[in-house]
């Protein structure tokens, strides 16, 4: 591995890092479009940058460039007061108007802008060793390097310094403004992170990678986990593993090193997705179908416990009246059985001493909705651990 | 090159006759059917759409190695659909919000179909694909087969708009009450749902994946505010389109280096804000003027009010008081003064003012209204 | 009650996602009554009259309207939903609203003609709305777009109304219009089911109830069952009402 290869991989990696950290907290606050939103509209920043300082890693260019960011906001905010269109149309408007602005001033510009649009979106993560940042004679790494640290550095002071009114925050606004926290502030200094961010990755990964590696770590986490620091962690880790792979599939078919970090996300997306113990596709229809039995089972027992006519109570009623498909009566009645909470006697079904209490607790606990009275039934019942 | 002779170029020139009618007829169907998805709040459906249709203009390519437009159309038609369901999974079966969703799926296809493009032209045989043009639109690409498909398209979508325009506009409105009329709302929604995905699909070559969002949601956006009536927003936003497409055209076509897609969604937003300012009953400019005359009429009520409290203990209404007794006062000014004796409700002389008899009765109604109200 | 059964829901059962809403619910609803349903919030009113409707999937249970499965029925019913659930800012007016209701029985296609519209005026008139029948219906009030809601059901001709909390955020003589209609509609003898919050004017307004909350507590005519048992049984604490006789 040479020392070229090593840097890009160090540079992905913090892009990753530097990404999940603001981008947990949009996914968490239902806010992940407003990060595709900025990665579009701060291009007309970073040519307007350009312009002036002539050098795409200049602090200006990221200022005026994440300035450009707050401005995206502010502008969809503001057309969602209006109350002219829905809330996601006004995103929808602004950010292609003004991505579009940033692609004209680039075609105007070209022969000027060493700016070309597939590094818009794709960036070049392939030359940012070639970009040596050299104080005073002394070669000290990749420019893009020690922009993206920079950056990083502040988003974890910010983090650490903020994390409890962050937390609060994301949670319950209400709860964050009677504490004295304001929720705009904490909004916007959120919003100003992401747009820093984004600027300082752009040139890296490009304006898509951004959002990818904005929303992709902390969704697939959030899959995991909802518990906020270990939902941090699990996305940056996700984020860095990608990063590396990603370099190395790209490296492999000799391929976009964006597009490839990316699809390592998807497919690590696509991974958890399906196969999340709790929120994965697979468990979900597991638990939903267990769940269908239990309720049945439940429906049954109360059905037995409302109803003492004979009639009522005959296995054939199953599945005339309840409207059941044969199968399902069928699973239901034997798992009663086997549980020992009803008894057959003549194809008239009646419940067991157990079946009785089990069918009253459950019964307090729909009605009364206290979990305590279920505490020892959440064993065997998924119903109960909602 | 001045507008009469480009306008004359327009019916004589085969390429530009070509790719004007095709966006114009493009922004007509995206218009059309964009109205259906800014009313229900999927405006950036759309924008994960565009996206998520490019790994399958990709796969169609390495698949086949067409360059033909509708084979990898076909490819896009079903990576975009493939995205859209997917996208609804994500929201019906994990607690991910749409939002994400749609983030989601917009960045990850889009990053694989780079990825896929990178590769494709890194291939020997790759005869330089000209997939780029997906990315921003090239209407010069446009052949005379693409617009037919186009015209096609958009008839068969006028048909069916026609034929079922009370379901689509039920469903719009309450799709639960829709359901217990009786109707099957799935199957509107998916008819729906797939027209909107296929005039994506078809913008595609002349706006491209990253602005094609923006055809659906700016015509609409402009046209909601100018009418308050479905068929009419519908077909505002039909014409506004098909505008776009054509100005869009227009201004790239003469300039060199210029794709089309940015061109056309800037004509489109120019639309949106002019729409959102002089909109005579929704726009900003007209509401805010009757949020100043309102305040002013406050204005002049409130001087009023407080004339009247001076007035009323006096036995004789028109008893001259000093002006300066107003200066305690903050709704006055001279020019509610002045607006006062152009009414006729108060006469002036000199630095002294005084009800008229018509001033007091107002004055005095206003009055007995206000303290009414604070009961 | 010799009177024949409208409404009879069996053994109903109903879970949103990870919970159980709806428990084992019988119900019988005599054809010519005005029913409320009440119960705390959470109670599963609305889910009731949705899953009696079709709009939410029971688990388990059946619903038959005189007798034969509610799809055969359809057309005997008609739907108030909750003002909330849709979009006022929809491109539509008043009028247009109203003609909705004749969708139903106009099936797939079919647009409505001048006799539709006369069935639309009618009932904009009964609800006291026709002065605003052209008016955009995000410029209508809470209280107008409720009435506005009732004539969209009242279009439908049905036997049977079910209205999910017509009385919420409405004016008051809004109020007393509506419970007017309301009231008309049983002397006609049809049958009217109403989720109802306000606990004070159900012995004013309503001549039967049920109450619910996860599990019907009880049902029957209003005199009969309207006391501070069920009540407390339904909201679990000391609830006292006074009824005035």
């Amino acid at each position: 591995m040479s020392s070229a290869q090593l840097e890009i991989q160090l540079i992905a990696s913090l892009v990753a890092i530097a990404c999940a950290i603001p981008g947990t907290f949009l996914v968490l606050r239902k806010m992940a479009m407003i990060s595709d939103a900025i990665s579009h509209s701060i291009l007309p920043g970073i040519v307007i940058g350009f312009f002036i300082t002539q050098d795409l890693n200049s602090p200006l260019l990221i200022l005026l460039a994440a300035v450009t960011g707050i401005i995206t906001v502010i502008l969809v905010e503001y057309i969602q007061k209006t109350g002219l269109v829905k809330e996601d149309t006004a995103i929808g408007l602004v950010f292609p108007a003004l991505f579009s602005i940033g692609v004209i001033m680039i075609a105007k510009n070209a022969n000027d802008v060493h700016l070309d649009v597939d590094a818009v979106l794709l960036g070049e993560l392939a030359f940012a060793p070639f970009d040596r940042l050299i104080i005073s004679g002394v070669d000290v790494g990749p420019k893009s390097l020690w922009i993206i640290g920079t950056i990083l550095l502040i988003t974890i002071g910010l983090l650490f310094a903020f994390f409890k009114e962050l937390k609060v925050s994301t949670f319950d606004t209400g709860l964050a403004a009677s504490l004295g926290f304001s929720p705009v502030a904490i909004h916007y200094g959120l919003m100003t992170v992401s747009s820093v961010t984004t600027v300082g990755a752009f040139d890296a990964v490009g304006a898509i990678l951004v959002v990818a590696l904005m929303i992709a770590p902390a969704a697939t986490s959030y899959l995991l986990t909802n518990e906020l620091k270990r939902m941090l962690i699990y996305a940056i880790c996700f984020g860095v593993f990608s990063a590396i792979s990603g370099y190395w599939v790209a490296h492999w078919l000799d391929a976009s090193i964006a597009g490839s970090i990316t699809t390592m996300l998807g497919f690590l997306f696509l991974a958890v997705y399906l196969f999340a113990p709790n929120k994965g596709v697979i468990a979900v229809l597991y638990l939903e179908r267990q769940q269908r039995t239990e309720v049945s089972l439940l429906t049954f027992l109360l059905h037995l416990k409302n109803h003492t006519e004979e009639r009522e109570r005959h296995v054939n009623h199953l599945n005339e009246h309840i409207n059941w498909q044969k199968v399902r009566s069928k699973t239901v009645l034997d798992l009663a059985h086997k549980n020992n909470m009803i008894q057959l006697d003549k194809n008239i079904v009646s419940l067991t001493e157990k079946g009785e209490d089990f069918t009253s607790q459950a019964i307090d606990y729909i009605i009364t909705n206290q979990d305590s009275k279920i505490e020892h039934m959440k064993d065997d019942f998924f119903l109960f651990r909602g | 090159m001045d507008i009469i002779e480009y306008i004359k170029l327009v019916f004589t020139d085969y390429t530009l006759r070509t790719i004007t009618l095709g966006t114009a007829i493009l922004g007509a169907v995206t218009g059309m059917l964009g109205s259906f998805a800014v009313l229900r709040k999927q405006s950036l459906l759309g924008d994960a759409i565009s996206h998520a249709a490019l790994p399958g203009i990709a796969i169609a390519f390495l698949l086949t190695g067409a360059k033909d437009s509708n084979t990898l159309l076909l490819g896009a038609l079903v990576s975009g659909l493939l995205g859209t369901f997917w996208i609804r999974g994500i929201i019906s079966k994990t607690h991910l919000k749409s939002d994400t969703a749609l983030g989601l799926i917009l960045s990850l296809f889009f990053g694989f179909g780079m990825l896929l493009l990178t590769f494709i032209q890194k291939q020997p045989n790759a005869n330089q694909a000209g997939l780029d043009k997906y990315l921003f639109g090239q209407a010069a690409t446009l052949l005379e087969s693409d617009v037919w498909m186009m015209a096609i398209v958009t008839g068969i979508c006028l048909l069916v708009l026609l034929l079922f325009w009370k379901e689509f506009k039920i469903l719009l409105f309450d799709a639960d009450y829709t359901k217990t009329l009786g109707f099957n709302t799935k199957i509107i929604d998916i008819l729906i749902t797939s027209f909107i995905v296929l005039a994506i699909v078809l913008g595609l070559q002349t706006v491209g994946v990253v602005l094609m969002s923006s055809m659906l949601l700016a015509p609409a956006a402009a046209a909601r505010q100018w009418t308050n009536s479905l068929s009419v927003m519908v077909f505002l936003a039909a014409i506004f389109g098909a505008f776009s497409g054509v100005f869009g055209t227009a201004v790239s076509a003469s300039q060199n280096n210029l794709s089309t897609g940015p061109v056309i969604v800037i004509v489109a937003s120019i639309f949106v804000l002019v729409s959102f300012i002089f909109s005579p009953t929704r726009g900003l400019l007209f509401k805010q003027i009757r949020f100043i005359k309102n305040r002013r009429d406050l204005q002049l009520h409130k001087t009023l009010a407080f004339m009247y409290n001076i007035v009323k203990s006096h036995e004789n209404i028109s008893h001259p008081h000093a002006i300066k007794i107003l200066n305690n006062f903050q709704g006055y000014t001279k020019s509610t003064l002045q607006k006062l004796v152009s009414k006729n409700y108060v006469t002036l002389n000199g630095s002294m003012w005084s009800f008229t008899e018509e001033g007091f009765k107002i004055a005095s109604n206003l009055y007995n209204q206000q303290t009414d109200n604070n009961e | 009650m010799e009177n024949k059964i409208a409404v009879k829901v069996d053994d109903l059962t109903v879970a949103y996602n990870y919970k159980p809403v709806l428990w084992d619910i019988d119900l019988e609803i005599p054809e010519g009554v005005l029913m409320a349903i009440v119960g705390p919030n959470g109670a599963g009113k609305s889910t009731l009259i949705k899953s009696i409707l079709g709009i939410l999937k029971p688990i388990a249970g059946s619903v038959s309207i005189y007798d034969e499965p509610y799809e055969k029925q359809r057309q005997l019913v008609a739907y108030v939903p909750q003002k909330g659930s849709v979009d006022w800012d929809f491109p539509t007016t008043a009028l247009d609203v109203v003609m909705m209701g004749t969708y139903g029985s106009l099936g797939w296609i079919k647009r409505p003609g001048q006799k539709e519209k006369k069935e639309a005026l009618e009932a904009l008139e009964k609800v006291g709305m026709l002065p605003f029948k052209n008016r955009q219906i995000s410029q209508l009030s809470g209280g107008q777009q409720q009435r506005i809601f009732l004539a969209r059901a009242l279009v439908q001709n049905a036997s049977i109304y079910f209205m999910d909390e017509p009385f919420q955020g409405v004016d008051a003589s809004t109020e007393i219009a509506i419970i007017n209609i309301l009231k008309a509609l049983r002397k006609a003898g049809k049958t009217v089911i109403v989720v109802h919050h306000d606990l004070q004017t159900v012995p004013e307004y309503f001549d039967w109830v049920t109450f619910l909350n996860v599990k019907k507590i009880a049902t029957g005519p209003v005199k009969d069952i309207f006391n501070d048992d069920n009540l407390t049984k339904t909201y679990g604490i000391n609830y006292k009402v006074s009824i005035q006789e």
